[in-house]
C-alpha cells in the first residue's frame, strides 16, 4: 500500500510545478472582471459560494485528483446501479446481488472475480442457497422451530434453506437483529448450523415500517462506510458523502455543506500538517477532558476499525461489533488467528509481557518528570493554535457581515458598484484561509523535534513572518476599511486603499502558499529562492511588529509570542 | 406475577425438560418464578469433574428466546472458561445466540464444555495459564476442587 509519506512526496512535487512562483500573477488588477471568480449570487448563499471559490487554486488540482460529493439520491442511484450490474451479469436476483455486494464491501469487480473463480464457494460463504437443505413436508401443519407451536402452513415461512419458523417468531428475530445494529445486513437463518442468508425480501415481508426504514438506512450507510472509496462528510448533520479517487495526492476535500475536511483522516482540512500529527494534536487537546481520560483508561480502539471498545467482562478473545467483526486479543491487540503457542499462549502473549518488562515503569516515571516542562511547552502552542482558531471564526463572521451589510453600505458611500468591491471579500477569504494555515503551523511547531535547531529556527522565522504578514492584512481589512465605512461621503483615498488591500491580499496569499509547501516538504528542501523572495517582499513592504514569538517559546509566561495576535483579537 | 403470560415456548420447554431430561442434567423451574431454573449438571465421565454435582442458575430474560438465557455456576469450579463468580465464556450465550437454541441445548453445551475445557479462549486467565503450562497439575486441581466443592454431600 502507498504510504502517506509517498503520497505527500508526490503532492509536493506536483506543487512544485503548480506554484512555480511567478508573483506577477497575483498582482492582476483586482478590478479586472476576467479575474472575477465570484458569481453575482444571492447574498444568502454568498458565503458558501465564495468559500468554494476561495479554493479556486486548489480546485484545478482537485479536478486532476477527482472526488465527487454525493447526495443521498446519488448514493441510492449508485447503489441501485451496482446491484443491477451484478444482478444482470451473474443472473441472480437483486436481493442476492445485494447480499453479495454487501459481503464484498460493495466492490463490483471483487464480486465478479470471486464469483467466476468459485461460484459454489461464494454461495456457501455468503449463504445463497440454490436448493433447500430441508425437505418441507406436505403436512398441513408445521412446527415452528422457535415457539414450538404447530401452525397452519400459511403461517410458516423460511429462508432459502427451508427451516420452518412462524411469522411471529421471524418478526421477533428480525426485529431483534435490526435493533442490534448494522449486523442485520448479514442476517442468517436462526438455525445455528445453517448459514442461509436472510435478504431484503424477507425483511420487506416481515418487518415493521420502522424496522424497514432502519434496515434501508443501514444498507445505505453500508454502501458508504464499507466501501473503501467513500466516506461521509464529518460535519454534524451533513448527509453528503464523498467519493474519492484513492491514490491521488492531496486529501483536502470540500463538501457541498461547505465543510472542508481531510478525506484521509476526516478531520478538518489541515494542510500543511500531516494526518498523524493532527491526530496526535487533537488527542492531546482533548486529553485534558474527563471524557478522553475515561476513554483512554477504559477502552482500546479496535485495531481494525478504530472504534473505541470497552471491555467490561469476559475473555481476552474480542470480537468487534458488526460489520467490523475483527477478532483480536485484548492484551496485545494482535489478530486472534495469529495467537497460539508462538505468542506464548492465548492468555498471556509475549508482546504484552515484553512491553511491560521493557520498562513501563521507567516510562511512567519519565513522563511524570517531563510533565511539567512539556505542559508549559504545550500550553504555549495550544494557546496560539486556539486563538488562531478563534480569530478565524471571527473573521468568518466578519466576512459574512461584510457580504450581507457592509458592502452595500460602502458601495453607496463611495459611489462604487458592489462588483468593484470584490477585493474586500477576497481579502477576507484570504484571512480566513491564512488563519487556518497559521493555526496548524502551531501543531507543526509543537511536534518539530527539539534537537533540530536549524529547522526550528527557520520554521519560527517563517511562522513569524507569516503571522506578521497576516496581521497586517487583517488590520488593513478591518481597521483601515472602517474609515471608509464610517465617513460621510466618497473619499479620494479609497482607490489607494483598494490597491493596498489587493496587494496585501496577493502577497499574503503567495507567502502562505509557499509556507504550506515548505512545511509539507518537512523544511528539508525549501525553495530558498521563493523564501528569499517572500521575505524580501514582506520586508520591503515594511511589515510592522514582526519577529515576536521566536525567542520566548516554551519559557515561562509565554506572553511575548502572542502579543501581535492579542492585539488582533481585542481589536476584533 | 412473573408467571402470568408465560410464553407457550417456555412452558413447553419446561415440560420437556421435566419429562425427558437430558442425561446428566436436571433443570426445574423455581416455584415463584417460572423463568428462574435451578440446574444440576453431573460432571461428565472421564473429565476432571467426574463424580461432581454442579449447581447452576439459569434465568430466561423477558426477551427470551430472542435473547440468550443467563446462566451461572453456583458451585465453585476450577475451569479455564468459568470465572470465580461462576460466569461462563461460551459463544452461544453471547453473540452466537439464536432463538432456535433452547435451554436444553445450552445446558448440553455447558456439559460439553466441562468435558473439553478450552484454555485458548479463557475467562479465568490464571486457570488457563495453569492449564496451558501444566495440564496434568491443573487437572489435579480441578479434581481436588470437585471433591471439595461438588461432592454432592
Amino acid at each position: 500500500m502507498e504510504s502517506e509519506d509517498d503520497i505527500i512526496d508526490d503532492l509536493v512535487s506536483m506543487e512544485d510545478d503548480f506554484y512555480s512562483g511567478d508573483f506577477s500573477d497575483y498582482y492582476d488588477d483586482p478590478n479586472d472582471e476576467d479575474n472575477d471568480y465570484y458569481s453575482d449570487g444571492d447574498d444568502d448563499y454568498g458565503l458558501l459560494e465564495d468559500d468554494e471559490d476561495d479554493q479556486e487554486a486548489v480546485v484545478s488540482r482537485r479536478d486532476q485528483l477527482g472526488y465527487t460529493v454525493l447526495k443521498e439520491a446519488d448514493i441510492k442511484q449508485r447503489q441501485e446501479d451496482d446491484i443491477s450490474k451484478v444482478s444482470t451479469v451473474l443472473s441472480i436476483s437483486r436481493v442476492d446481488a445485494t447480499l453479495l455486494l454487501r459481503y464484498y464491501n460493495w466492490s463490483v469487480s471483487k464480486v465478479h472475480d470471486e464469483w467466476f473463480a468459485d461460484e459454489e464457494g461464494v454461495r456457501q460463504t455468503v449463504g445463497l442457497l440454490e436448493t433447500p437443505v430441508v425437505q418441507v413436508s406436505n403436512a398441513r401443519e408445521l412446527t415452528c422451530g422457535i415457539c414450538f407451536e404447530s401452525l397452519p402452513r400459511d403461517n410458516i415461512t423460511s429462508a432459502a434453506c427451508g427451516h420452518p419458523f412462524c411469522r411471529t417468531c421471524w418478526q421477533g428475530y428480525i426485529c431483534t437483529t435490526i435493533n442490534d445494529g448494522p449486523g442485520c445486513l448479514s442476517l442468517r437463518c436462526p438455525v445455528p448450523s445453517c448459514n442461509a442468508a436472510v435478504g431484503q425480501d424477507m425483511i420487506d415481508k416481515l418487518a415493521t415500517i420502522e424496522e424497514k426504514k432502519k434496515y434501508s438506512r443501514y444498507l445505505l450507510r453500508s454502501y458508504i462506510e464499507d466501501n473503501r472509496k467513500t466516506k461521509w462528510c464529518p460535519a454534524p448533520g451533513c448527509e453528503f458523502a464523498v467519493d474519492f479517487a484513492v491514490g491521488g495526492g492531496n486529501f483536502d476535500v470540500s463538501c457541498i455543506c461547505s465543510r472542508n475536511f481531510c478525506w484521509n483522516c476526516t478531520e478538518e482540512a489541515h494542510r500543511p500538517v500531516d494526518c498523524n500529527t493532527v491526530a496526535k494534536w487533537i488527542l492531546k487537546n482533548s486529553a485534558e477532558s474527563e471524557n478522553m481520560n475515561w476513554i483512554l483508561a477504559n477502552s482500546k480502539p479496535c485495531p481494525k476499525c478504530k472504534r473505541p471498545i470497552e471491555k467490561n467482562q469476559g475473555c481476552m478473545h474480542m470480537t468487534c461489533t458488526p460489520p467490523c467483526k475483527f477478532e483480536f486479543c485484548w492484551l496485545c491487540l494482535g489478530t486472534w488467528s495469529e495467537h497460539g503457542e508462538r505468542t506464548g499462549g492465548f492468555y498471556a502473549c509475549n508482546r504484552y509481557e515484553a512491553a511491560k518488562q521493557e520498562g513501563v515503569y521507567d516510562e511512567a516515571e519519565r513522563r511524570r518528570e517531563m510533565a511539567k516542562n512539556s505542559l508549559e511547552k504545550y500550553t504555549h502552542y495550544y494557546e496560539r493554535w486556539a486563538s488562531n482558531q478563534l480569530s478565524r471564526q471571527k473573521a468568518l463572521a466578519d466576512l459574512n457581515q461584510m457580504q450581507t451589510v457592509q458592502l452595500e453600505k460602502l458601495s453607496d458611500l463611495q459611489c462604487t458598484p458592489e462588483s468593484q468591491l470584490k477585493f474586500i471579500t477576497e481579502a477576507w477569504l484570504q484571512i480566513v484561509e491564512c488563519r487556518r494555515v497559521l493555526k496548524w503551523t502551531y501543531a507543526y511547531g509543537y511536534y518539530l523535534p527539539e534537537h533540530e535547531h536549524a529547522k526550528r529556527q527557520f520554521f519560527e522565522y517563517l511562522q513569524g513572518e507569516a503571522e506578521s504578514g497576516l496581521e497586517r492584512l487583517h488590520q488593513c481589512a478591518e481597521k483601515e476599511l472602517n474609515k471608509f465605512i464610517l465617513c460621510d461621503g466618497p473619499s479620494k483615498e479609497f482607490d489607494e486603499f483598494r490597491a493596498k488591500l489587493a496587494g496585501l491580499t496577493s502577497v499574503t496569499k503567495n507567502y502562505f502558499e509557499n509556507l504550506v509547501r515548505a512545511l509539507e516538504n518537512g523544511l528539508a528542501d525549501v525553495d530558498s529562492q521563493a523564501v528569499a523572495a517572500c521575505s524580501k517582499t514582506t520586508s520591503s513592504k515594511n511589515l510592522g511588529g514582526t519577529s515576536k514569538g521566536r525567542g520566548g517559546r516554551g519559557k515561562g509566561s509565554s506572553k511575548t509570542g502572542g502579543s501581535s495576535r492579542n492585539v488582533d483579537d481585542t481589536s476584533n | 406475577m412473573a408467571n402470568s403470560n408465560l410464553p407457550r415456548r417456555i412452558i413447553k420447554e419446561t415440560q420437556r425438560l421435566l419429562s425427558e431430561p437430558a442425561p446428566g442434567i436436571s433443570a426445574s423451574p423455581s416455584e415463584d418464578n417460572m423463568r428462574y431454573f435451578n440446574v444440576m449438571i453431573l460432571g461428565p465421565t472421564q473429565s476432571p469433574y467426574e463424580g461432581g454435582v454442579f449447581k447452576l442458575e439459569l434465568f430466561l430474560p423477558e426477551e427470551y428466546p430472542m435473547a440468550a438465557p443467563k446462566v451461572r455456576f453456583l458451585t465453585k469450579i476450577y475451569h479455564p472458561n468459568i470465572d470465580k463468580l461462576g460466569r461462563i465464556c461460551l459463544d452461544i450465550l453471547k453473540d452466537k445466540w439464536s432463538p432456535a437454541l433452547q435451554i436444553r441445548t445450552v445446558l448440553l453445551s455447558i456439559q460439553a464444555l466441562l468435558s473439553a475445557p478450552n484454555p485458548d479462549d479463557p475467562l479465568s486467565e490464571n486457570i488457563a495459564k495453569h492449564w496451558k503450562t501444566n495440564e496434568a497439575e491443573a487437572v489435579e486441581t480441578a479434581k481436588e476442587w470437585t471433591r471439595l466443592y461438588a461432592s454432592g454431600a
